[in-house]
């Protein structure tokens, strides 16, 4: 065997080896979007709750918003290689999605949802706990920024007046989705054009 | 002087090799994500990935997404164990070159 290979030729095959793992890692997957989704849903809910009155707003925006985000999700990861990184995150968005889906509705019925600040502790607690286990994940400061954001919102629901905790929640969402998923959407599309074929 | 290793024929082919370490660093891919990587045709994709399904180094699974049929491909322990014994090789042939 040796004979027919150079040396050349099993560097070679090395860095092709080396070149394919990486390349294998790297994730052209774009998530950004689901923040300033979500955090478009969040702000038409809790304008159709205040103006609308209607106790239906929540449940049918964050139902509308499930069923766009699973409908986008399948067309967009279409041809897409599943990474445990990946995997990882996405578990922990999943798992966040389902104690939301069944505590608030839950609470709602029981009708035990009458304070709003209760509602914001709890929803910016979970969410900062999910932005801080996605960005140790990925090992993303800017992520776990949104985190901290998050639990103090959580913090100051707790302590303030219901006014004023509503204010401290839109400002959350505005910086912690709609910025925060903007500035992912612009970083994903820098990481996308950076990229090429890595052919064998 | 010591005996050089055998390079494993199976993993040998460059888009073989090419094709087990993509799988080495993720979970499953499917087949137009692989042929994008590595740049290749359908038809020498195809034939090589089944050359590694036969010696048992990759696991092909297939499903229906949306009524679309994808064809999904995970490495084996088999695949991963084959591809670590051919590095150990490639490097102890690399430091016997590099000796000589």
């Amino acid at each position: 065997m040796k004979d027919q290979t150079t040396t050349q030729d099993l560097k070679d095959r090395l860095t092709l080896i080396e070149t394919m793992i990486s390349e294998g890692r790297r994730t052209t997957e774009s998530w950004g979007w689901t923040f300033v989704l979500w955090g478009m849903a969040f702000y038409v809910a809790i304008a159709w709750a205040a103006w609308g009155h209607s106790a239906w707003a929540w449940p049918i925006t964050m139902t509308a918003a499930v069923v766009v985000t699973v409908i986008l999700v399948s067309i967009k990861t279409g041809g897409e290689a599943e990474t445990t990184l990946g995997r990882a995150v996405g578990s922990v968005w999943l798992a966040l999605g389902v104690s939301m889906f069944l505590l608030f509705p839950s609470l709602g019925i029981a009708g035990k949802l009458t304070d709003p600040r209760l509602f914001i502790a709890v929803a910016s607690g979970m969410l900062g706990m999910a932005n801080a286990a996605s960005a140790l994940i990925l090992r993303w400061k800017v992520q776990f920024g949104c985190a901290v954001i998050w639990w103090a919102a959580a913090v100051a629901a707790c302590f303030v007046t219901g006014n004023q905790a509503a204010v401290v929640f839109i400002i959350a969402i505005f910086i912690c989705q709609i910025a925060f998923g903007v500035y992912g959407m612009i970083q994903e599309a820098g990481a996308k054009s950076r990229r090429g074929t890595a052919h064998a | 002087m010591p005996d050089l290793p055998e390079l494993n024929p199976v993993i040998h082919g460059k888009l073989r090799l090419a094709l087990l370490s993509l799988l080495a660093g993720i979970e499953e891919a499917e087949f137009t994500w692989l042929r994008n990587k590595t740049g290749s045709t359908d038809g020498n994709l195809g034939a090589q990935l089944a050359r590694l399904e036969e010696a048992g180094y990759v696991r092909v699974k297939k499903k229906f997404v949306n009524r679309k049929p994808r064809t999904l491909y995970r490495m084996t322990d088999a695949g991963r164990q084959a591809l670590t014994e051919y590095i150990q090789a490639l490097k102890q042939l690399l430091g016997t070159a590099i000796d000589t």
